[in-house]
């Protein structure tokens, strides 16, 4: 692949007149009100008809559950030309507003994915359409006050079996995309059997439904950027959960794994946010440039304002080449290994953070200004660089691939 | 029922236009165009009566290869199938030339509705819609605002100045000129555009339809366009919005047209 197709520019052109007329007139509310981005996510999907196409999904889910052939995990060719379309959206709707992509990530990717690759056919029934179709919002609760990087490591939420078959659920997670709203939070924790120690403790994972008695969620924290994404914190007090919430109810299929899996995907995706992160940099740079005027000419004609622009539309075209990349990867059924889905990730990031510094710069005072909207996309960018994994960890994760064997 | 749209490409309307070198068009190349936006209009009301019950749509265009994105993006929104016509000698076409070409288009098939815009967004001439109707010897109705089909006929209200609309009763096959805002343009769904890769669009040269360059060449040339010099004796005020409208009212007094 090196150029988006015929169907594919045409995709662009409708999303961006959806994201025109729907997204930009709320823009002010989504990212400085309290405007929750899930009506608008609603009706993303009811414009471009992926209600039915999820519904499709599940449905091919189940058939392959059926089948008994495992689960929709198992490499598959062709998916290239959905996946694109995937990455159009999120990268379109990113020129503008890249909270709202990670809300609709989080719900669809994340949690509705943990229980499509790890759930047992009773579990995906239950959960997996109502998340697909947003009819219910999803969460996914890792995270805690003590544990970020080291996810596993210093986990400190507890499943303590109530010799009933069920399980008693405590601990805090934090920095939880959806949390204040979500309906279906999946919560990943240890299994605490009172004789293994904290290290080499199952790592078990449970649906919940947002009014089950002793959960409680704080209002969305306050952060430096992405004010579309409401994120917040979730404390379970001896909740109980019974057996079937536990997700492929059974205390071995999940584990280090499933949630590894999980971060896996999470890291293309945010690469198609990136490209519309550095697009729309590029594109408000460019005019500015061409208009802003200072000494007797436009600020185009200096060479370090040229510099900038050149560098974006090189982390531009890097950028793009590796969405190709990974459409073709995902066409040829061969997925990314972990390292390179770090890489990608690393590169991306770094790269989107560094076009958005300078076009604040480039925009001058005007640029700190909310008016030019540069400074709201260097404020959601720095996040990429955080979640989903830190610079540092892809970093590991990429030493790790080369220094094996 | 069978219906044909015809639909141009035009400029995107955010595409920053420079005359080009021989001053007689814009430069087209590194800009990004779009359907006209009649023509979205045009679409969507035969698209409706696709909805409706039984009606094929077929969309056609003359352009170079760039045009076939959209007539892509014609087919994502339900239309069946599409017809592109280019031929080099085209490039300069007139109206005339453009009607002389759909009209072959259109004799080739049965249409009982022909739609297309009331102009085009770029060259404003609004002359091919009632040109094309002409060359097929059917009725047309121009700046059409509504459309209320049966029994064979149309009943079409359009646009007068002043906001008037005038009603008529048009039988079929006839030929309607659409004005914006006569409905809401549907976005193309993903699964639409995913399924209008497998839709027929037809690659047609001047040949193909019994015509050739001689046929269509332009009886008018454009001589040159050119931004028209700022003006003297503007007048521009500033403040607020209260600010502005005291100095307006000030200035209209003044001028004694109050
Ligand atoms: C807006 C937002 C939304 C989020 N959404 C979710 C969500 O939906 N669900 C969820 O579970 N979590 C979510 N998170 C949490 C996110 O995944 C974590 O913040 C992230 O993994 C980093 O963990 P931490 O904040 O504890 O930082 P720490 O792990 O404490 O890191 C602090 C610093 O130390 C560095 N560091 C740590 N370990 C190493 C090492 N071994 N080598 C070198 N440097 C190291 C880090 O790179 C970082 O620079 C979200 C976070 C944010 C900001």
């Amino acid at each position: 692949m090196i150029a988006w197709t015929e169907e594919q520019e045409a995709f662009k052109d409708v999303v961006r007149r959806f994201v025109d007329a729907e997204i930009v007139p709320n823009l002010e509310q989504l990212e400085h009100g309290d405007l929750p981005p899930y009506d608008t996510m609603r009706k993303l999907y009811d414009t471009f008809g992926m209600k039915e196409m999820m519904k499709a999904r599940y449905e091919r889910i189940i058939a392959k559950d059926s089948e008994g052939a495992g689960s929709e995990r198992k490499a598959t060719t062709g998916g290239g030309d959905m996946m694109a379309m995937q990455c159009i959206l999120i990268s379109e709707i990113c020129r503008y507003c890249p909270g709202i992509v990670t809300a609709l990530g989080v719900s669809t990717g994340l949690t509705a994915g943990a229980i499509i690759a790890r759930g047992t056919r009773a579990q995906k029934e239950k959960w997996v359409l109502p998340l697909l179709t947003l009819e219910k919002i999803g969460a996914w609760a890792i995270t805690e006050p003590g544990s970020g990087s080291d996810a596993f490591g210093s986990m400190r939420s507890t499943a303590k079996r109530d010799g009933d078959g069920g399980y008693i659920l405590n601990g805090t997670k934090t920095f939880i995309t959806n949390g204040p709203y979500a309906d279906t939070i999946v919560f990943i924790c240890k299994l605490d059997d009172g004789s293994t120690e904290p290290q080499d403790r199952k790592i078990l994972s449970f649906v919940l439904d947002k009014d089950t008695p002793g959960l409680t969620r704080s209002k969305p924290l306050r952060k430096m950027g992405l004010h579309s994404s409401p994120t917040g914190e979730l404390s379970l007090q001896d909740v109980h959960a019974s057996a079937d919430q536990l997700i492929g109810e059974s205390e071995d299929a999940y584990g280090r794994s499933g949630a590894k899996e999980t971060f896996g995907t999470e890291r293309s995706g945010v690469v198609a946010m990136c490209l519309g992160i550095v697009d729309r940099c590029l594109e408000l740079c460019v005019s500015y440039a061409k208009e802003r005027v200072q000494f007797g000419k436009p600020i185009g004609e200096f060479q370090l304002i040229q510099l900038k622009l050149a560098k974006m539309e090189v982390a531009r075209m890097n950028i793009q080449n590796l969405l190709f990349r990974l459409i073709e990867l995902t066409n040829a059924g061969t997925g990314m290994s972990f390292a390179e889905a770090s890489a990608c990730k690393l590169y991306a990031a770094q790269a989107t953070m560094e076009v958005t510094i300078e076009a604040v710069q480039l925009f001058g005072g005007n640029g700190y200004m909310a008016e030019y909207q540069v400074e709201q996309l260097c404020r959601d960018a720095k996040v990429i660089q955080i979640y989903a994994g830190t610079d540092e960890l892809q970093i590991t994760a990429i030493a790790k691939g080369l220094l094996r064997g | 029922m069978k219906i044909l749209v015809c639909l141009k490409q035009v400029p995107h309307k955010d595409a920053r236009l420079e005359i080009g070198s021989d001053g007689t068009w814009i430069k087209e190349d590194g800009i990004k165009f779009e359907i006209n936006d009649y023509d979205n209009y045009a679409l969507e009301e035969a698209l409706r009566l696709k909805d409706a019950g039984e009606a094929e749509v077929v969309v056609a265009t003359i352009g170079p290869d760039r045009v076939t994105q959209s007539l892509r993006t014609a087919l994502g929104m339900g239309a069946d199938r599409a017809i592109h016509v280019w031929d080099d000698s085209l490039a300069n076409a007139d109206s005339l030339g453009i009607a002389k070409v759909l009209a072959a288009v259109a004799k080739e098939e049965n249409f009982d509705v022909v739609f297309c815009g009331l102009m085009s967004d770029d060259s404003n001439y609004a002359m091919v819609g009632p040109m094309l109707a002409q060359l097929l010897d059917i009725p047309h109705v121009t700046a059409v605002v509504k459309t209320d089909f049966e029994n064979g006929a149309v009943k079409v209200e359009k646009e007068l100045e002043g906001g008037t609309l005038e009603v008529s009763q048009v039988p079929l096959p006839c030929l309607l000129a659409v004005q914006t805002g006569i409905n809401e343009v549907r976005y193309a769904s993903l699964k639409g555009i995913m399924q209008a890769k497998k839709k027929p669009l037809d690659k047609k040269a001047l040949s193909d339809i019994g015509l050739d360059g001689a046929a269509v060449a332009p009886k008018l040339s454009i001589e040159k366009i050119y931004t028209p010099p700022k003006g003297e004796g503007a007048n521009l005020l500033s403040g607020s919005a209260d600010e502005i409208a005291t100095q307006m009212v000030g200035k209209i007094k003044e001028l004694g047209l109050l």
